[in-house]
């Protein structure tokens, strides 16, 4: 169980700046999600960690130990990577001993921590096996348990989900977080999967363009964003440009986005006019034209979408586009396609973004 | 700001020998070839006299026009007989397609000298075919010449063009001539603007490898080319009857010929690079089962098309049961040949497969280390290193060989007349397929299986002794021996270098021919046929691998 320190990393290829002014501290045993769209840096972070690159600029420790220099083979940290990278030519077995012939254990000792490891991810009587037998996530059970075995410092996860099916993921990911807190290592994940992030994660640094955007538990990432991209990124949301105009009694302020009109929070958003607001899908609530509240508004229904537990709706407020959820929807309670449906935008949700910079306007754990 | 420090590893000591192997062993002996071409042979001061000979005088012009004329026909010839093979093999239902490739990669890997000296024996001026058809009052035209290094050449080098055409066509999705059809073009339309375009680069890339085969071809015209010389057979003579020191007008002749060469391969890159499309196989092309006269036609065009290209090696096998009496063949069969070649030049053939056996350890381990550091390692080193590793491909192995004579004939490396200089020819002709084959084997091997085993604590070097190696060497093994199979019969660098005591059978076999020993030839010849068939048939076998291996490596 080890910490882990990044501090002022930074690292180029070429041209481009992969990696900007990453500063992060990862606690013991915590599990920590790397969270980003691809091309943003975050496999980068992870390799660097493993030391299959090296950074440019600043530093990186494992625990108190200062491993800038230490060669990937010497890390001991253990990586679970996307395409498994389960050794072909190996048995099941072999696999997940290779790292513990590495560090010459007695052959008693391997046999034991391999029955161990394997029987951590439900592969126990699958010694024997050639991995071309497997199903993609037995193999990938079979990269977690190699990982494991060697009782890492750390284990790291590049994207180990991506390439198996959705029913496969969902159990997947929920065996992994179990597994890595039963076991007390420190992991960090990456992920482009933003549902994915917020359910296995401890905390999750969002990135984007090699910065790190957000660092923050899975609840204030969704919550209470710091900037746009983290917003429109996590989840699902309403964004429409408006501008900010006088301030209205209650410590509101007047939005404007064409014809139609906000009451938003006033607080923070003094400097600013020209802005971004945003709203997530169900924090809409419907209702009926004589109700009393703010920011009432309806608009025709244009298409309808159902997933299971909710059905969004897509509704056209005066050119712009806005989606709402309803959960636990019935079939009769969904309106018919151009039928006007009549909502309302809560102040308390409404995330204001600087327009030019996408940094949050206000904002402060409330929620 | 690079906090990191670059510690001298193994890897880099590769680099490094693979520099030093290019410049002592490619650069070098080049360059002497280059300079003797810009010096007087005469007085040895620096003139243009050698290259104004070359172009004033028509024995050396019609060398040229010659060498064009033949890579031109045989490229057209090998299409005519590729092409049908490639497309009617992969197209409609041929019995026996398997026992097709097989046999025409034969004749494309067995020496190319066989294939003339056979043809000389069917309708040379007393050929039994020629006879045959003399006696029924028809009169062939004589096979010296330009009708024999074509016939020659064409039986042998077709097999690049159906195999590459095979190959391309079966990587055609069978969705896009659907998507034709279904578009509405008629299947003659879905033929000329779908499948052909798409295999217009294999078939481009396999027309001009024969022509550069064909025109760096030094065994076929020198045994049947008679009079009608050739560059690679002037570059020879010329090198042979020089007796000056400085083989000016070899080395002149050396470097048209290398500035053909470069010339196809240049186009070849660009032809292959221009017009690559990454297909996507998800539904594998259909083969049609033809039906009556239509069915019978395409089997009897295949099978004529491989079975008139097996009829030279037939003929040599047929020949070395012939008993003899020296030179002059007598009734009955036996085994006199064989006894005759264990009797007299077992040393030859000891030689032949100590010396392959030699090289191919080294090109093996050479290459794959090679191999390796140019598919992972991309530094400035290595970018530089992988096109001069290269140059063998455009370096006729005539040209390597007079390199490698005036070259290491003097201080500070003199190997003339030795075992050593034969061997490192060998290596290096083949050092580059065995670079790019262990390449592209790597480049097939996920990364992440390295970095894996170095993240659970192995060492880099360890790393690729139970990874790496491991992984690739069914790949290694199988172009291995490809490289023995191509150093047993290499003929046109070794001639130049052998003396007495380091004779091998393909030279032994191109001399018995110029001396009219053609039982002990036949029987010789066999043997290298024997070998090549075992060595394909292994590679097959117990590699699994298709008939691409053969002409990828």
């Amino acid at each position: 169980m080890t910490s882990i320190k990044i501090s002022g990393v930074e690292k180029r290829f070429g041209e481009l700046l992969a990696l900007s002014d990453i500063n992060l501290d990862i606690q013991k045993g915590e599990f920590f999600t790397l969270l980003g769209p691809s091309g943003c840096g975050k496999t980068t972070l992870l390799r660097t960690i493993a030391g299959f690159y090296r950074q440019d600029k600043g530093d990186i420790y494992l625990g108190d130990e200062l491993i800038n220099d230490v060669p990937a083979y010497k890390r001991n940290t253990g990586m679970v990577f996307q395409n498994y990278a389960v050794f072909p030519h190996m048995t099941v077995f072999e696999n997940v001993a290779y790292g513990l012939k590495v560090r010459k254990l007695p052959a008693k000792e391997i046999e034991v921590k391999v029955k161990t490891a394997l029987k951590n991810v439900h592969l126990s009587g699958y010694e024997e096996r050639t991995p071309d037998k497997l199903s993609g996530g037995q193999q990938q059970r079979v990269g977690l348990a190699r990982a494991m075995a060697i009782e890492p410092r750390v284990l790291l996860f590049d994207e180990p989900l991506s390439n198996l099916d959705a029913k496969l993921r969902v159990e997947m990911r929920d065996e992994i977080r179990s597994v890595q807190k039963a076991l007390g290592i420190t992991a960090v994940y990456v992920t482009h999967d933003q549902e994915e992030a917020l359910v296995i994660s401890d905390r999750i640094a969002v990135v984007n363009f090699g910065k790190i955007q957000q660092v923050g538990v899975p609840w204030d990432i969704y919550k209470d964003p710091v900037n746009l991209f983290v917003a429109t990124f996590v989840g699902k949301i309403n964004a429409l440009d408006v501008t900010l105009g006088e301030n209205l009694p209650g410590g509101m302020r007047k939005a404007v986005a064409g014809s139609v009109i906000f009451a938003v929070p006033a607080a923070g958003t003094e400097a600013c006019t020209e802005a971004v607001l945003a709203f997530r899908p169900e924090d809409i609530v419907e209702t009926t034209s004589d109700a009393a509240g703010a920011n009432r508004l309806a608009g025709p229904l244009v298409a309808t979408s159902f997933l299971g537990t909710v059905a969004s709706m897509e509704i056209d407020l005066q050119g712009r586009h806005i989606v709402i959820e309803r959960h636990r929807p019935k079939k009769a309670d969904i309106p018919a396609i151009g039928e006007v449906v009549e909502f309302a935008v809560p102040p308390d949700a409404c995330l204001l973004f600087e327009k030019e910079s996408g940094r949050r306007l206000g904002g402060g754990k409330k929620r | 700001m690079s906090l990191g420090k670059k510690k001298a590893d193994i890897w880099t000591l590769v680099t490094l020998t693979g520099f030093a192997i290019v410049i002592v062993f490619l650069i070098f002996p080049l360059f002497d070839v280059f300079k003797y071409s810009f010096l007087d042979k005469e007085t040895g001061a620096p003139s243009l006299s050698n290259w104004k000979e070359f172009f004033s005088r028509t024995y050396y012009l019609k060398a040229f026009a010659h060498s064009m004329i033949i890579a031109l026909f045989t490229t057209f010839f090998g299409a005519l007989l590729g092409i049908p093979l490639g497309f009617f093999t992969t197209r409609y239902k041929i019995r026996g397609t398997n026992l097709l490739t097989t046999l025409s990669v034969l004749a494309l890997l067995s020496p190319t000298f066989i294939g003339a000296y056979s043809w000389i024996t069917i309708m040379g001026n007393n050929g039994f075919l020629r006879n045959i058809f003399t006696s029924i009052g028809i009169r062939l035209p004589p096979i010296y010449g330009p009708v024999g290094i074509i016939l020659a050449d064409s039986l042998q080098y077709y097999p690049f063009i159906s195999l590459m055409l095979a190959g391309s066509l079966m990587t055609i999705d069978r969705s896009l001539e659907e998507a034709s059809e279904n578009l509405g073009a008629r299947s003659i339309k879905t033929f000329f603007s779908v499948t052909l375009p798409l295999v217009l680069p294999s078939l481009t890339g396999g027309a001009l490898i024969v022509f550069m085969m064909s025109l760096s071809n030094f065994g076929t015209p020198a045994i049947i080319g008679g009079n009608y010389r050739v560059l690679a057979t002037v570059a020879y003579e010329q090198f042979t009857s020089e007796i000056s020191e400085r083989p000016g007008m070899a080395s002149t002749v050396s470097i048209v010929l290398m500035m053909c060469a470069a010339v196809v391969i240049v186009l070849q890159t660009w032809a292959s690079s221009r017009r690559k499309y990454a297909s996507m196989l998800v539904n594998r092309p259909v083969v049609k089962k033809l039906k009556g006269a239509k069915s019978f036609f395409a089997h009897f065009i295949c099978y004529f098309i491989v079975g008139l290209s097996m009829l030279p090696l037939a003929v040599i096998v047929f020949y070395s049961f012939r008993n003899t009496s020296g030179p002059v063949f007598k009734p009955g069969f036996g085994l006199d040949s064989y006894r005759q070649i264990f009797y007299d030049v077992a040393k030859t053939v000891i030689n032949s497969f100590v010396y392959s056996f030699i090289a191919v350890i080294l090109i093996a381990v050479v290459g794959t280390l090679i191999g390796f550091v140019i598919a992972r390692k991309r530094n400035m080193a290595v970018k530089i290193l992988d096109p001069l590793l290269m140059i063998p491909y455009i370096v006729p192995g005539t040209v390597l060989g007079i390199g490698f004579i005036v070259a290491f004939n003097r201080k500070p490396i003199y190997l003339a007349g030795t075992a050593t200089i034969i061997i490192l020819t060998y290596f290096i002709r083949r050092l580059p397929y065995s670079v790019r084959s262990a390449a592209s084997i790597l480049k097939q091997i996920d990364p992440a299986l390295e970095e894996a085993g170095i993240n659970l604590g192995s060492s880099p070097g360890r790393t690729f002794r139970t990874i790496t190696l491991p992984l690739m060497k069914s790949g290694i093994i199988s172009g291995a021996i490809m490289s023995w199979v191509t150093s047993m019969n290499e003929l046109s660098a070794s001639i130049l270098l052998y003396v007495g005591k380091t004779m091998t059978m393909p030279i032994k076999i191109y001399l018995s021919v110029a001396d009219g020993y053609f039982g002990t030839a036949s029987a010789m010849s066999t043997i290298l046929l024997v070998v090549t068939g075992v060595s394909m048939f292994i590679v097959n076998k117990y590699f699994n691998r298709g008939s691409d291996t053969f002409i990828a490596s």
